[in-house]
């Protein structure tokens, strides 16, 4: 068994969510192995699993031959499994020289720490891999992005392990080619690297093998020389069991057809934080889905429609009239109602009833004289809690009882209550079962045949090219394509969304060093 | 370029705000106290009462900068004050066995503490604040009512000379130096700035996090010892009730020093200066002849103040030394 | 909680009252009383008025340490304004619980707007309103007696009981309303259970909280005008233990110190809860020490309990309450994927 890494049927549940199941593979010595996958295939949980962040329900892995368990994150290391991570685990108010010896900081007789040894052990590190440029004694929050992710990856690489795990190591990197040199040095020395990107043309580049997850499993493991980008495209997408669409209402029914050009949302030369120039629009009863690889800058569009995220150009239109979305209690009155990403941290009340979760957008129906009743509040939600499928045996439980699918549907409830124009959803089926999807499908067609303008976000394609009328495609900060109904086919989104940063890529590569990734 | 250096190193300092307006500060209390204030016996003076502020304030640095409160330090100096007030440690022998029991109990609260907020995970606030009340009721149960009566050897330890030297800058020195160095010397110290910046990094990047967060409220506990020890020596007399005045002093002291109530960032050094400037703007006050009531609400209007300076210094600190 | 589990909490919380007074008679005999009852009763009263106030600023995710200081300035004011007779009182009264909301709500405005923490912000008002208190009296308030109106509250009986008990039963009914009933507690509730949810859904957090606070003030300042009654003469002192016993009056009645959770019916029996237990310990002979310990040590037990519950709710990742003081108070930061 030479074998650096032996990953054998690992299996993983997140409460309801099945994140792996059976997912086997190898990666030999001086192999690089890209991962791929789309967002939510589990390649993220691997990768924690690999680093004992988390703990395998079941499965082996074999590092080097021996069973491999990780306590934690130094138990991994000392392993010798090192990673760059995607979110970077830099200390942002130390100086580089501190974050690159973490933990292990030379002391002196007194036990104090050595800081002249420090710095000169970063130096030199920074020097083994050619850097000149960084000064080891700054802090590490005067980099820039491209910086602190190369930073990131020396810190992994200096660890000297036998298998390199690097999390999308270049979404932020001004200069690919080192990393190429890094990795292939790596290789030589009969280390293993495994590569997890959503950029194919670097894995190409990189490594002789892939392996595609997709919902949790591995889709295949294909030799990427005799691989074409649509298949793999199409291993990633594949077709999972028995998620049909409802049929779509009829898309001149009276309610579409009433004003149909009226625009509800329009937005011009919109800015906020690194996001934009952005136009776009929406209409009554249209669906607009957004497209977009992770960390694009979709969040940022939805957090500055929904009034959290501070718009600093651009003009905003609601039905016409121009408005200024300067929180979120003034976009709710507006008409924009938002179901955001993450519904545990930004979207319910845990310790309230699901019935007070789903009335509190709109709490002044529930009661009369300031009270709430019980009886009033329960027949108020009735409507839309049937609309999202979400049984009236929950609205006396706390919400927290409930899985994540029914939290899910009181939370698509609540943004119904409050009666809104424009519905903005960021990735509302993540982390639920089929069964909710399906209700939550129907209710987002159902809402724009009644005229409800919808922004839906998906990282699952299935659902954009199912529910959208069209789809809008996010990179790099900016809108840079729109898809409309005859093309909204998977893989072609895929592609567009891939096509984006790659012709980006090649610009980049010619134009050299100075050419930053789009005002990242 | 020296100049450019020099101003860059001021606006990243955090605690270059307090020290300018510390520096400031004394020249306006020079000038209303005459000559007086620059001899030994005046600094003296100056700084008696000072002391155990600045080491409460230290006492909470080393919390805060993990981003976690400590309200339990008024009641460790009240029962430690206590303590001291009633057991009848005497002389130089008394006074050092007085100084090794502040620290153990005050390593004990600490310890409760810790375990409570880094094992136990609840939050610091709510935890200290318990503490706080139980300690002051334990110190109630020795003393039901101000009194008692501490040892000449620890409350005139403090008054005299040493030399020249006012025994109290002694003190003041030797303490701020090592608790700088505790915190900006040692992996504990980096730990206690790691886990405050961001608590999932510094567990990536090997902080033992629940350990070091521990030692955080091992180590405030001792030092609130050491500051019930300093109020004994200033006061004379026990208070087992928790003082609410000193808490918000020492807090607004950490705020205006520059460490950061978010966590991450801050200096020992600073809230040392913080205590001491607002011990002199106190000073000052009285000196000019603002009645003693009016101080009270100059004192809390100025501990709102000071944290909102405070956080502000921070920002600022942070926004200079980050770049976008 | 659910219905089923709050009214289990406040069940509870009022079992355990009557269970501990029945105890008490084994005691000492002369505990298991009416007039004992009525003492309890009467004592409790005032921490009530507080705990309201308290209550709903911890349901909020905050804490008031200045409700000592108001409930004095309370009892002080009226003591100067209204000395004796009820000459004055149909204007004293308002502007004194008008006095109180201001500084509530100027402890809303610092703790929303000024981003101070709230610990810190109520603290530092406490010591303001404490200081201006010893201005105004100039260290040694008048040694008048209380208006005859708010002295009879204590001292007259209808039917047995002192008038004030039935006020407070009134008042009881009122604070549950809006505590547990009305549409703005609930927006208390919901900004208390998840701050950050609070601000995406566009529930005017800051408004709500300020109001939270305001309502604090005003309970502080009218437990000190009814508090003077009982007490006779204004003293500097009158109303720092309710700061601590408020706090554990809610605590004790089932409310999460970390906010989102709790009911002011709860919070009644807290409070009941608490006077039979001192009570006792002052028939008994207990020194006062007793009670600042134990009220320290069911803070920190009640905070054990509340977590361990929590945890047994949310295996795996943590969220909903837990969205914790820090981000509370300073914004939160974007959550990692």
């Amino acid at each position: 068994m030479d074998e650096v890494l032996h990953i054998s049927n690992l299996a993983k549940a997140f409460g309801a969510t099945q994140a792996l199941q059976g997912v086997s593979f190898e990666i030999a010595p001086g192999e690089a192995r890209a991962l791929l996958g789309e967002n939510g295939a589990g390649k993220s949980t691997c990768v924690k699993i690999l680093n004992g962040l988390v703990r395998p329900d079941s499965g082996t892995i074999r590092l080097s031959g021996r069973d491999y368990r990780p306590a934690g994150l130094s138990d991994a290391q000392k392993a010798g499994v090192s990673t760059a991570f995607q979110e970077l685990s830099l200390l942002p108010d130390l100086s580089i020289a501190i974050n690159l010896a973490m933990p292990d900081l030379p002391t002196n007789g007194l036990n104090l720490v050595r800081f002249d040894e420090v710095r000169r052990r970063a130096a030199a590190t920074l020097a083994s891999y050619q850097i000149f440029d960084i000064d080891p004694a700054s802090l590490v929050s005067s980099l820039t992005l491209s910086d602190k992710q190369r930073l990131e990856i020396i810190r992994a690489l200096s660890r000297k392990p036998t298998l390199l795990v690097l999390d999308e190591p270049t979404a932020a990197l001004t200069d690919v080619a080192w990393l190429y040199d890094q990795i292939r040095a790596l290789k030589a020395e009969g280390r293993a690297v495994l590569f997890i990107t959503h950029r194919l043309k670097e894995a190409r580049d990189l490594c002789e093998c892939a392996t595609v997850l997709r919902n949790g499993e591995v889709a295949g493991t294909v030799d990427l020389a005799g691989t074409s980008d649509s298949e793999l495209f199409r291993l990633m997408i594949g077709r999972s069991m028995g998620t049909a669409f409802p049929d779509r209402p009829d898309k001149t029914a009276p309610a579409a057809r009433d004003k149909p050009e009226e625009l509800v949302l329009s937005v011009e030369g919109l800015k906020s934080g690194a996001f934009g120039p952005a136009s776009f629009s929406l209409r009554r009863g249209e669906i607009v889905g957004v497209a977009a690889l992770e960390g694009q800058g979709q969040r940022i569009l939805f957090n500055a429609l929904a009034g959290i995220a501070r718009i600093t150009a651009g003009q905003v239109r609601i039905g016409g009239k121009p408005v200024k979305l300067r929180s979120p209690a003034v976009a709710k009155q507006l008409g924009i109602s938002f179901v955001p990403e993450e519904r545990k941290e930004e979207g319910l009340f845990f310790g309230l009833l699901t019935r007070a979760n789903v009335s509190i957008s709109n709490i002044g129906r529930v009661g009369r004289f300031g009270l709430v009743g019980r009886k009033t509040e329960i027949k108020q939600i009735s409507g839309v809690s049937e609309a999202v499928d979400l049984a009236s045996r929950y609205h006396d439980l706390p919400v927290d009882a409930l899985s994540g699918g029914n939290q899910q549907k009181a939370l698509i409830a609540r943004t119904l209550f409050a009666n809104a124009r424009c519905l903005l959803m960021f990735d509302p089926t993540r982390g639920v079962d089929v069964g909710t999807k399906q209700a939550i499908y129907s209710v987002i067609q159902r809402a724009a045949s009644d005229g409800m303008s919808i922004l839906l976000y998906s990282t699952e394609l299935r659902e954009l090219t199912a529910l959208s009328d069209r789809c809008i495609v996010i990179y790099g900060n900016r809108i840079v394509d729109e898809c409309p109904a005859e093309s909204l086919k998977e893989e072609e989104l895929l592609e567009r969304m891939h096509d984006a940063h790659a012709g980006r890529a090649s610009k980049e590569l010619e134009g050299g060093r100075e050419q930053r990734v789009n005002s990242l | 370029m020296v100049g450019s250096s020099a101003l860059t190193l001021y606006s990243r300092s955090p605690s270059s705000v307090s020290i300018t307006l510390y520096i400031v500060m004394f020249v306006v209390y020079a000038l209303a106290q005459g000559h007086f204030v620059t001899t030994p016996y005046g600094l003296s003076v100056l700084l008696n009462n000072s002391i155990s502020l600045a080491v409460g304030a230290a006492s909470l640095t080393f919390v805060v900068i993990t981003g976690g409160f400590d309200l339990s330090l008024a009641g460790t100096v009240a029962l430690t004050n206590t303590i001291i007030s009633v057991a009848g440690f005497n002389g130089v022998g008394g006074a050092i066995e007085a100084l090794l029991v502040v620290c153990v109990v005050g390593a004990i609260v600490g310890a409760v503490n810790g375990i409570l907020v880094a094992y136990g995970r609840l939050q610091s606030i709510a935890v200290t604040l318990g503490t706080m009340i139980m300690t002051s009721g334990i110190a109630l149960f020795m003393l039901n009512a101000p009194g008692g009566s501490v040892p000449d050897s620890i409350a005139y330890g403090l008054t005299g000379l040493l030399g020249p030297v006012p025994v109290a800058v002694i003190i003041l020195v030797v303490f701020t130096a090592a608790a700088a160095v505790l915190l900006n010397y040692t992996r504990f110290g980096i730990g206690l700035f790691a886990i405050g910046q961001d608590r999932a990094a510094a567990r990536a990047s090997g902080v033992n996090v629940e350990w070091t967060e521990f030692r955080a409220y091992l180590t405030a506990g001792i030092v609130a010892g050491l500051s019930g020890y300093l109020v004994s020596a200033e006061t004379g007399t026990g208070d087992p009730r928790f003082d609410a005045s000193f808490l918000l002093l020492a807090f607004a002291a950490v705020a205006i020093g520059g460490t950061s109530f978010r966590g991450g960032r801050g200096t020992v050094v600073g809230s040392v200066v913080g205590a001491g400037l607002l011990e002199l703007i106190q000073k000052t006050l009285f000196a000019v002849g603002v009645a003693s009531f009016f101080t009270g609400m100059f004192e809390g209007a100025l501990m709102i103040l000071a944290v909102l300076v405070g956080s502000l210094g921070s920002l600022m600190a942070a926004r200079r030394s980050a770049v976008s | 909680m659910s219905r089923i589990l709050a009214h289990r909490a406040v069940l509870g919380v009022f079992a355990l009252t009557v269970a501990l007074f029945v105890l008490s008679g084994f005691i000492a005999p002369a505990l298991l009383s009416g007039p004992s009852l009525r003492t309890v009763a009467l004592l409790s009263s005032f921490v009530i008025i507080a705990s309201l106030g308290q209550g709903i600023v911890i349901l909020s995710g905050g804490l008031d340490l200045s409700i000592g200081s108001v409930i004095t300035l309370g009892g002080v004011l009226l003591g100067a304004w209204v000395p004796q007779s009820n000459v004055g009182l149909w204007w004293a009264v308002p502007v004194i619980l008008a006095i109180g909301t201001a500084f509530g709500a100027f402890n809303g405005f610092g703790v929303t707007i000024l981003r101070i923490p709230a610990f810190v912000m109520t603290l530092a008002t406490g010591i303001i309103v404490q200081s201006a208190v010893l201005e105004y009296t100039n260290g040694a308030p008048q040694a008048t007696a209380a208006p005859q109106l708010i002295a009879d509250l204590t001292d007259s009986k209808w039917w047995g009981l002192p008038i004030i008990i039935y006020l407070v039963l009134a008042f009881i009914v009122i604070g549950s309303l809006v505590q547990d009933m009305s549409s703005y507690g609930r927006l208390v509730h919901a900004i208390g259970a998840n701050p950050k949810a609070g601000v995406v859904a566009g529930l005017r957090s800051n408004w709500v909280t300020i109001g939270c606070y305001a309502i604090s003030g005003f309970c502080a300042s009218l437990c000190g005008i009814v508090l003077l009654g009982f007490v006779g003469a204004p003293i500097l002192s009158m109303g720092d233990p309710y700061t601590i016993e408020s706090i554990a009056a809610v605590v004790v009645g089932g409310s999460s110190i970390l906010g989102g959770v709790g009911t002011f019916a709860g919070t009644v029996g807290g409070a009941l809860f608490l006077g039979v237990l001192s009570n006792d310990m002052t028939a008994i002979g207990m020194k006062a020490a007793w009670r600042t310990l134990i009220q320290g040590a069911i803070i920190v037990l009640a905070l054990i309990v509340f977590r361990s519950l929590q945890a047994e709710r949310n295996r795996g990742r943590a969220g909903g309450p837990m969205a914790g003081a820090k981000e509370r108070l300073l914004g939160a930061r974007k959550p990692a994927e």
